[in-house]
Order: structure tokens, then sequence, then C-alpha cells
């Protein structure tokens, strides 16, 4: 191992001491003098046309100074890939919690009152307000127009399903007649919320002529660029301010009503703050998209899997403009890291007259996983084999391909799975209604663009420039962690600045694992260019030749001269700073996994169904850990998500609505609900990026509910099929269970 | 009204109706306390009154009439951080820390009411505190380090 005097050592944050005294200033703490409220009117109706809005009352009320709607802001359509979104609902709305129309006022209780006084004149539509009724053949498309959008692949006839991909490999067909068992399943998950604790805020104020913006987003970069053309203007014309960020989990990506906010200023003249509510959080956020999963599976009798299918429909609600790429990933991951020779993977995705979904911490990939590793235990079962020894059976090893045909290096899944199986005592005998399940997942690190600035000041200050907005990860930590490891200065030396999206072009910003893969890797470029441009000049300045020249820390050497120099003092005598620079596009394909597998211990009373977790471990396959105490805080966090996603969280919809629109109503885990952790780490030399890392903060939240879900059949010998995983579910199960066992068990009719 | 907020005295006039964290917030300026939930729920707007736990987001300005407030920014002694405030930071108690007030505050009267909690204590007392980064296992052995005087 490197000898490393910063990497790998526990650190804590550096904005830790303004977030433990309240000094850390959020979007909705920023002092903005002379700023309006906004607030929004929400439909009420699931698909309708608008007939009137009628704003005279509120328009008329003391302290509005501005009410728009959607025939205001035009038909600026904004999304991602697929721009569908409308700013504000015109002619038409799609779900019900639609943006529909904008006030900005004085106070909030003005703006919001006005808002309420906006009478809206609806003529109700058929609606299609779930995966059947939007796929029936007679279903009305909610996007007559969908060719017209920007990003859209079009279609021969427009269709709710408006992506339907088919991959295979191998031959299909060949695969399930050789098949001596197959087996099907359907598998189907909620929607998630991304329940960070800060909800949505944006500030627009026009000064010295451009729109000065401040929104908690982890993609500054991007959201200026989406605002620009969003509204028509030039990304020169706005400048996005740093703001910290309460939080993340990939709800943070979206723009969300930053639109409308600038617009409202632009109405009103005044700057304007939208902070929303939690009740629009829940009704009009972008949650964890629900979906059903079918899969058939073609075994031969020694386990070894032949065929497999995979059909993965994703319910995108009322738009597809902030997903990953239009739609999200996912399917792959219900054929998993697995060798099957033959396999089609097809994944659907389908509007319905609901809340959009969006991004949610390795989107697609706790549904589809929850879906494939439920049902490989359920293969295993009519195989009459360990679950784990199936798995070992199909499972890759180093230099195979997954089944869906991708190519990783170093992969370590048998390890990581046994790691766990051994920390869990997996194969301990159980008691009586106890039960254990495992399941396996991963998540690449992904590339993109990042910047980063290294200045050494006259002193020995060290000013550590980046574009990144760190949502709560740690990245800011990790990066200055970095810096002072290249430079051998102490941690409290490297001063971080955050740059607003004047301070470069272009940056990807935090999302999909990539701060391991880029952010790491651009600031060890820029210490190290820092490093060089140190030498250069003080050979420059002493007439050395540059090979004469070593750096240790502080300290200067030259080659045959006694003294020490020291570059604090060097940069002061010669009025000088040294800035190093990085960039780095990295767009190729993903090369490196992190796997996690976990094995979840319950307990289930059958008398009312009730589970309880004993036990959950998780085993990462993490290659080199940069902070110890951030990259537990990702695991520990990511696994209480995914348990909340497995036990408890759903956002309700009944009759297109929302339901659940308080913490309340939507019940995250508390300090109550945890179970025992265990964490196993399979640290190596093979990752991506100068200190061979991978990225731990999607990982973790993959396959609880499929471990869990695989522990309660194996405790009561009931599969539930449908997240989340609530005591009524196991309870009707057991009741079926026993009846049909009880029928079963009737004596025949001696009729 | 006149009460006093982190040890020092405060008169304000505070409008009919108003709630305990927009007279914080907007009219002190102590942008510290955070809202999240607004319905009570979440624990990221906790101030202690007069040593009790509140929801500054549902407890009138009013309220706090002659009393004693303290929020995040009165739990350091001027420079120097509460206990409970270093073993967050040591032990990764917090992450984004927007509930991070909350949790300070709470989890400073836990142990002015209990010096030595047991995890169990712990568990049940942060129960109405929310946290959606740390799954809480990093709060509850800050807790525990603060509580030994290992922070």
């Amino acid at each position: 191992m490197a000898d490393y005097v910063e990497i790998g050592m526990p650190t804590p944050r550096v904005d830790g001491v303004a977030k433990v005294t309240g000094a850390a200033r959020y979007v909705a703490d920023q002092p903005i003098p002379g700023a309006l409220s906004g607030a929004l009117v929400h439909s009420t109706r699931s698909h309708a046309r608008i007939v009137e809005i009628d704003t005279a009352e509120a328009r008329a009320l003391p302290g509005v100074h501005a009410v728009i709607t959607g025939e205001d802001v035009g038909h600026y359509l904004y999304g991602r890939m697929i721009k569908d979104i409308p700013v504000l609902a015109r002619g038409v709305v799609r779900y019900s919690g639609e943006r529909v129309a904008a006030v900005a006022a004085e106070t909030e209780e003005i703006a919001r009152h006005a808002a309420d006084l906006i009478e809206v004149t609806y003529e109700e539509l058929p609606a299609v307000l779930d995966l059947d009724a939007a796929l029936a053949p007679d279903a009305p498309v909610l996007h007559p127009d969908l060719n017209s959008y920007p990003g859209m692949r079009p279609l021969d006839e427009p269709s709710n399903a408006y992506r339907w991909t088919v991959d295979n490999r191998g031959d299909l067909d060949a695969g399930f007649a050789e098949a001596d068992i197959i087996v099907e399943g359907v598998y189907e998950t909620q929607r998630h919320h991304q329940a960070y604790l800060e909800p949505h805020a944006s500030v627009v104020s026009f000064e010295d002529g451009r729109a000065h913006v401040w929104t908690n987003t982890k993609a500054p970069q991007n959201i200026r660029d989406d605002l620009a053309a969003t509204v028509g203007i030039s990304r020169d014309e706005i400048v996005l301010h740093h703001s910290h960020i309460g939080g993340d989990f990939g709800g943070k990506g979206t723009p969300m009503d930053l639109a409308v906010c600038y617009f409202l200023a632009q109405a009103a003249g005044r700057p304007v703050r939208m902070v929303a509510d939690y009740i629009e959080e829940f009704m009009a956020g972008m949650p964890r998209h629900s979906t059903r999963t079918r899969l058939r599976t073609g075994v031969m009798r020694d386990g070894t899997i032949r065929a497999h299918h995979v059909q993965f429909f994703v319910n995108s609600g009322a738009y597809a403009g902030y997903k990953p790429a239009g739609v999200i990933g996912g399917a792959p991951r219900a054929a998993g890291p697995y060798h099957i020779p033959n396999t089609r993977i097809e994944a659907v995705h389908v509007y319905t007259n609901i809340v959009p979904g969006g991004h949610m911490r390795a989107p697609g990939s706790p549904q589809a996983v929850f879906a494939l590793e439920s049902h490989l235990d359920e293969v295993a079962g009519r195989l009459g084999m360990d679950p784990f020894e199936f798995r070992m059976r199909n499972l890759i090893d180093d230099g195979e391909e997954t089944a869906w045909g991708q190519h990783f290096e170093h992969v370590r899944v048998k390890e990581t799975l046994e790691a766990a199986a051994d920390a869990a005592g997996y194969a301990e005998p159980r008691a009586p209604l106890v039960g254990r399940g495992i399941a396996i997942g991963d998540h690449g690190s992904g590339g993109g663009i990042g910047n980063a600035e290294v200045a050494l000041e006259p002193g020995g200050r060290v000013v550590l420039g980046t574009a990144i907005f760190d949502q709560g990860s740690g990245t800011h930590t990790t990066l200055q962690q970095v810096v002072a490891e290249e430079l051998r200065a102490p941690l409290h030396r490297i001063e971080l600045q955050v740059w607003d999206t004047d301070g470069t072009v272009d940056d990807s910003g935090i999302g999909g694992s990539r701060a391991s893969r880029v952010n790491t890797n651009v600031a060890y470029q820029a210490a190290q260019d820092a490093r060089r441009k140190l030498v250069q000049l003080v050979a420059e300045r002493l007439g050395e030749p540059e090979a004469a020249i070593t750096l240790d820390g502080d300290e200067i050497r030259v080659e045959g001269r006694e003294e020490v120099l020291r570059w604090p003092e060097l940069l002061v005598e010669w009025e000088e700073r040294v800035v190093g620079r990085a960039y780095i596009e990295d767009r190729e394909p993903v090369r490196v996994t992190g796997f996690v597998a976990q094995v979840a211990e319950v307990e289930v009373d059958p008398e009312t169904g009730e589970l309880r977790v004993l036990g959950l471990t998780t085993a990462h396959d993490v290659g080199r850990v940069l902070n110890p105490v951030g990259h537990q805080g990702q695991i520990n966090g990511g696994v209480v998500q995914g348990l909340g996603y497995a036990l408890m969280e759903e956002l309700a919809i009944e009759d297109g609505r929302v339901t659940t629109l308080s913490f309340g109503d939507y019940k995250i885990p508390t300090s109550f609900d945890i179970p025992e952790l265990r964490t196993v780490l399979l640290e190596s030399e093979d990752g991506v990026g100068p200190y061979a890392i991978k990225g731990i903060g999607e990982t973790p939240n993959v396959p609880v509910a499929a471990a869990i879900a695989n522990a309660v059949a194996d405790a009561v010998g009931v599969r539930i099929a449908d997240l989340p995983l609530t005591s009524e579910k196991v309870y009707r199960a057991l009741a079926d269970e026993a009846s049909r066992s009880s029928r079963a068990d009737a004596p025949e009719s001696t009729e | 009204m006149r009460l006093t907020v982190n040890g020092q005295p405060v008169e304000t006039n505070a409008p009919p109706g108003q709630l305990l964290i927009d007279l914080l917030r907007a009219d002190l300026g102590l942008t510290g306390t955070k809202e999240a939930c607004s319905v009570g729920v979440c624990g990221a707007c906790t101030v202690l009154l007069d040593g009790r736990m509140v929801a500054s987001c549902l407890a009138l300005a009013a309220q706090a009439e002659g009393a004693d407030v303290v929020t995040v920014e009165g739990l350091a002694d001027d420079e120097r951080l509460d206990p409970i405030q270093e073993a967050f930071l040591e032990r990764g108690g917090l992450q984004c820390g927007i509930c991070t007030p909350g949790q300070l505050v709470a989890a400073r009267s836990l142990l002015n009411a209990n010096p030595a909690p047991s995890e169990d204590d712990a568990k049940r007392w942060m129960m109405g505190n929310l946290c959606r980064c740390t799954g809480y296992y990093q709060i509850l052995e800050a807790i525990a380090a603060a509580s030994q005087g290992e922070a």
C-alpha cells in the first residue's frame, strides 16, 4: 500500500464547524434585501383542459406584485434530455399537483393567500392513473405531440409507452427450450421520495443586467444552462451562487420551481424567493419511480441459468423531463452480475397522469434488484438449492461479462457475497420464525466533466477552487484531503473556495458516483500542476535545472546546495503565487463498479405479520477508502434509506392524488427504527483514479429491500413481491397460505 | 415583548400569530434554526424554551414572552464548541447539516436531562429528530462519545 498521510484518515467535514454552529447558509437563509415571496397554484385534476384562470381577485390583493400563468411564460418546455415539462401548465394539466399559476407578494402569507384566490376552471379529460390504464389499447394519449419534444426519440404513432427498448444477447428461445425448469414472477415497487429535509428553494434577483440565482442544486452549471434554455436567454446572463444544500439523494439536480421564480422576479421587477413547503415536495417533487418487473428464467437442474427475460415497466408519471436520460436505467440490473448466455432485456417507460418521477440514489437499481434478487430466491427454491449456493454457481468471475453484456474490471462479486455471508453467520442455524435473506447489487462510478484549481499563496495558504456544491456527501472534504496529501500540507491550510457558475465554463457537478472518478482525480491533477509550476518557478528564479529541485511539503531542496528553502516564504519574498489548474472531460463508459452484498435477518410474528429486522450485514467491494468517517456515513445512510424503502415508505396515490402529504403520513425511519448494522469492507488496490477508489454513495440502498423480502420468505415461507413489505401484507400472505393449505389438507369429497 | 435568546435580552414586537421560528429567523436573523416539514414532525426547528424542547415551527412567538430560548447558535460558548458539537464533528454525526441544529439542540437537552444515556435512551429521545443522511448511527455514537467525555 502507498504511504499516505491524509488519504484514508478519518477526517471531520470541512464545512462541519459552520454546520454545527448554525452559521452555514442554505438558500432559504440567504439575506436578499427586498425579496418578495413566491407561491404556486397546483392542479387539483389529474388530466384536464384548462378552460379559464381567473386571477383578478389575486391581483387585487394588497401586497401582491405579480401573478403569472402559462399564458405569461409562453410555450417554454424544460427537461434534461427530453424537454416536455411546461414551466406552468398551458391549456392542459397532466397530473394533480402540476404547477398552474404563481404569485409574488410582500410576504409568504400574502402570496399563499393570493394563490388560494386564483380560480381555475377545468374540463376533465379521461386520466390514466396506472400502468395498466396507460398501456390499454384504447387509452387516451397524454402527449399527442410528443414527437415535437426536443430530445424525444420519435415514435411512429404517439403512445403513452414513449420508449420501449429491447436488448437481446444469445438466443433466448433456444435457452428456454433447453432449460429444465422455467420460473416466472412479477415484482412491483412503490414511489419513494428522496425526503431530503430541506425543501427546494430558489431566489432570483436581477442586478447589473444579469440574473443572480440561488437554488439548492448539486449541478449548478447544468441548472444554469437549463434555466437559460428554459427562459430563452444566454447562459452568460445568469450567475448561480453557492449555498449549502440540505440533502439530495438524487432530488437536488432538478430545477423544480426555478424557472417560475425567474418569471415572477421578471414580472415583479423585484427579487423573488420561493421556498417549497413539504406538502408541495410530496405532491409535486420528483420521487423514485414505481415499477413493475416481469421476470422469466430458465434453469438446468444443476442450477445453471440458461435464459432470462426481463420486462421492466416504469411508471414515468406525467413527464419525462427530469429523468437521467429521459428514461431511468435499472433494467439491466434485473439481469444482474450473473453468467447467463441468453437474455432479453426490455425497458418500457410509460406516461401516466400522476406526479412524474425523477432521480433518486442509483436510479432504477433498487427496483430492478428487488425484482431480480427476490426472483432468484424463488428459482433456487424450485431447484431445492440454497440461495447462497445458487448465486455462487451463477455469479460472474473476473473477466466475465454481466448478464446484460457489460465487462467490468476487477470483479469481486463472489468474494463480496462470501464476506457478507460469513460476517452475518448466514449458514448458522436459525431460531423458529427467524429468517435470513441475501441480495446483491452494484453501481459504477460515472464519468463527466470536472474542474479544480489549487493556488499556493505567499505565506503558505493553499486555496482549493472547485465548482462542486457539496450536497452533504462530503466531496469537499475528500477534495481537501487530496490536496493536503499531494502538497503534504496540513488540512487546516487547505482553504476551500466554492465558485459560482462564473468560476468555470462546464462542470457536471455531483451525481452518478462521479465524485470518486472525476472530482478526486481533477483535484489530484490540479495539485500536481501546482507542484510542477512551483518547481518551474523555483528553477527559473534560482537559475537551476528543474531536475535539480525536489519538493517535500513546504520544503524545497536544490541539488548541490546546502540550504533548505520553503515555498511559503519564497513566495512572499518573490511576491508570487502559483496556480495549478486541471480540467477533466471523461466520457468513457463505466469500467469499474462497486459490488455490495447484504444479509438481512428478520423475525416474523405469524399472529400479526409484524416483522422485525434483527440485523443487517452489508459488505462492499471498495478499493481504497478516502475518508472512513464519510464513507461509513454513506453506507449507514444508504442502508437506512433502503430500510425505509423496504418496510415503510410509500408515496401513496389515490384517484391520482398523492395522499401522504407530510412526514406524519410519509414515514421515514427514525432513530428508533434502525437495526444492528454490520459493515464489511473489502479493500483492494483496484479502483479508479490515482488512489484506486470506488463510489459508495449509491450502492448501500440498492439490495436492502430484496434481502429483507428474502429473509421473510425464509422465516415464514411467504413471498412478498410488492414493496413496501408492511406487516399487513405479511399477515395477509400468511392468512392466504393458511387457507390454501387447509383446503389442500381437507378430506376429499366422498360424494 | 421581552425574552432572552442565547443569553441575550431581546425586545421585539411579535405580531399576533407569529411563529417562534419566524421571530428567530426573520426578525432576529438566527437562521441556524431550520424549517423543513413545517408541521412539527421532523425536528429540524427544535429549540429549547426554558430548557424544554419545542418545535419552533408550531410554537407561537408569544409563548416565548419572558422565556429563555436557546438555539443552535447558543450552544457554543464564545469560540469554544459544546462537547456535543465536537462529538458530531468527530464522529460524522452530520452530513448535509439541515437537521443538525435540531439534532444538536435535542442531544444537548438529552444530556442535560440524562448525562449518561444508554443507547436505547438516546434512540428514544432522538426519535422526533429525523435525519435522512446518516441513518442515525453516527449521531448515536456522537451522543455516546459526548456523554463519556470522549469528544
